[in-house]
């Protein structure tokens, strides 16, 4: 046990409350302690409030739009044979990085992109236009580029759950009367109801801490207009040299992961080990 | 056959063609001799010039030595977290170690938190002790953060074995060591199998602390030379990127496919 407790405190842990200690001290050259100076920004600095509506942006549409596709997409292919297929094709990207997806995309999206080149083709090219670059189109043109990855592994765990329950239950709830609807919100529904809770925190999450496609798509531009909590914190410490706002942004962040991971681990956890 | 079957099929066909499009798109494209590429994207594959594309990725963005990195990287802290979380884990679980709770929440809280908490003060730290910019700093930091859920599902599959056998080896005169190797490591082969995929992909997906904690070109792992190679893309024009992508995405393309099994189990167990 030693090792891990080592690695974890050392690597982990003794930053984490370094970052916490340093969010306190303002990034003037005196670096005095500034109480909850750094905090204050999120309201003063027009960039950390759009980052905080982009992330909430984020979060629901990580959360919502996997969680939809994935159970409908689940559920229509969980029973035909061609559809495995289909449901290939959703799964597929689910094996790129955030990095490839982001190179995917940008290749779809930039001036002369993919999607430009459709719309122009069907005569809609006054629809044309450079999708990364106004707000608040780019955010939302991203989390569709995430959803296009993150609604694979929805897919696969519903598949899980739908094929943990037991036939009989439908057939009797067939026998009983109940339409494929009723069937569908009354007996499918409330199975998957732990399914979706792992499915929703891990959307949640991943919403939260997105960076890689963020970053290499947009950098968080342009002027910093596509930046979500996790994107600013880095810009902060690294490119505008605030480390204690990055690190106040860090906290933050942390704060909102932690209340989010709270809502669903309290379910899963039986910390006592016995 | 019926309406509701006719609209729900095509409801999947449409979804499925949507979704394939961007796929589709990149491998077309990246097959585009890159010479022969203008204006906007091909729909239609034309020539075969992915093996060149590729070629020209590997050298113009460095991405031959990136992948060695991302391997050694992938596979040393991978191996190195399931080795040091089944410890841990047959250390809470099965020895009789006083606090478990204690030392759970003490490996696990560090997958709760965002790796932006992290960043900083690893990044000062490196710059300080000249471990920045090395392989050994980079294998170090990912084994780290692949501990605690290594950690998690191997102590979470060790709660689910039978308390007897312990039980059993101990009263012959079994020491923990033994106990370990011979009936822990067995028993829990499948979770490490699991955890080593699941690890393997993060590592080799990660990119944060690619471009954080290296800067040289022999250091660099994958995803930061990914990230390179699309800043230059007007330079070397789309072809190329997408054949790089490509590239840098057929090992956990191979490994998701044959390991699904691993994936899926390795999901439930986690969140």
């Amino acid at each position: 046990m030693a090792p891990a407790v080592l690695l974890v405190t050392v690597f982990l842990l003794v930053p984490f409350v370094w970052t916490i200690y340093r969010s306190f001290f303002s990034d003037s050259r005196t670096s005095g302690f500034s109480w909850f100076g750094n905090y204050t920004r999120f309201v003063s600095d027009p960039a950390l409030s759009r980052s905080i509506v982009n992330t909430a942006m984020w979060v629901v549409g990580t959360v919502l739009l996997p969680l939809v596709l994935g159970l409908a997409i689940a559920c229509m292919t969980n029973a035909t044979r061609w559809s495995r297929l289909a449901r290939l094709c959703v799964v597929l990207p689910y094996a790129l990085s955030g990095s490839a997806v982001a190179v995917v995309w940008n290749f779809m999206l930039t001036t002369d992109g993919a999607v430009n080149q459709v719309l122009t083709t069907l005569g809609l090219g006054s629809l044309a236009h450079g999708w990364l670059l106004t707000w608040p189109g780019n955010t939302l043109v991203m989390i569709l580029a995430n959803a296009w990855q993150a609604t694979g592994v929805a897919v696969i765990l519903f598949l899980v759950g739908l094929q943990s329950i037991p036939p009989e239950t439908l057939e009797a709830g067939a026998l009983d009367g109940a339409g494929s609807w009723q069937q569908f919100r009354h007996i499918v529904l409330p199975q998957l109801r732990p399914i979706s809770i792992i499915v929703i925190g891990m959307s949640l999450v991943n919403g939260l801490k997105s960076f890689d496609l963020i970053w290499v798509l947009t950098q968080g531009g342009p002027g910093r207009a596509t930046e979500t909590l996790a994107v600013s914190m880095y810009n902060e410490t690294f490119l505008e040299l605030r480390p204690g706002a990055g690190a106040a942004i860090a906290v933050v962040l942390t704060v909102i992961v932690l209340a989010a991971s709270w809502l669903y681990l309290r379910r899963q956890l039986d910390v006592k080990g016995e | 056959m019926s309406l509701g079957r006719v609209l729900r099929n095509g409801t999947v066909a449409v979804l499925a063609v949507l979704w394939l499009i961007p796929t589709w798109l990149l491998v077309v494209n990246a097959l585009v001799p890159s010479e022969s590429y203008s204006g906007g994207p091909h729909w239609l594959p034309e020539g075969f010039g992915l093996f060149d594309n590729m070629s020209q990725a590997w050298d113009q963005a460095h991405v031959g030595p990136a992948l060695a990195n991302s391997l050694l990287y992938a596979v040393v802290s991978a191996l190195a977290a399931v080795v040091v979380a089944s410890f841990a884990a047959f250390a809470t679980v099965v020895m009789p170690v006083r606090r478990r709770v204690l030392w759970f929440w003490v490996i696990y809280s560090g997958t709760l938190l965002p790796l932006q908490v992290f960043i900083r003060p690893l990044f000062l730290s490196y710059a300080k002790s000249s471990l920045y910019d090395t392989q050994i700093g980079l294998v170090l930091i990912y084994a780290a953060i692949a501990i605690p859920f290594a950690f998690f599902v191997m102590r979470n599959y060790a709660l689910t074995l039978p308390r007897e056998v312990v039980e059993a080896a101990r009263m012959d005169g079994a020491s923990w060591w033994r106990l370990f190797w011979r009936i822990h490591v067995p028993l829990t082969r499948s979770a490490m199998i699991a955890v080593f995929v699941f690890q393997f992909v993060a590592v080799w997906n990660d990119l944060m602390f690619g471009i954080t904690l290296t800067t040289s070109r022999n250091i660099r792992p994958i995803m930061a030379a990914l990230a390179d190679l699309q800043g230059n893309y007007s330079n070397v024009g789309p072809p190329v990127v997408l054949a790089g992508a490509l590239l840098v995405s057929l090992p956990t393309l191979v490994l998701f496919f044959s390991a699904q099994r691993f994936f899926v189990s390795g999901l439930k167990i986690h969140r």
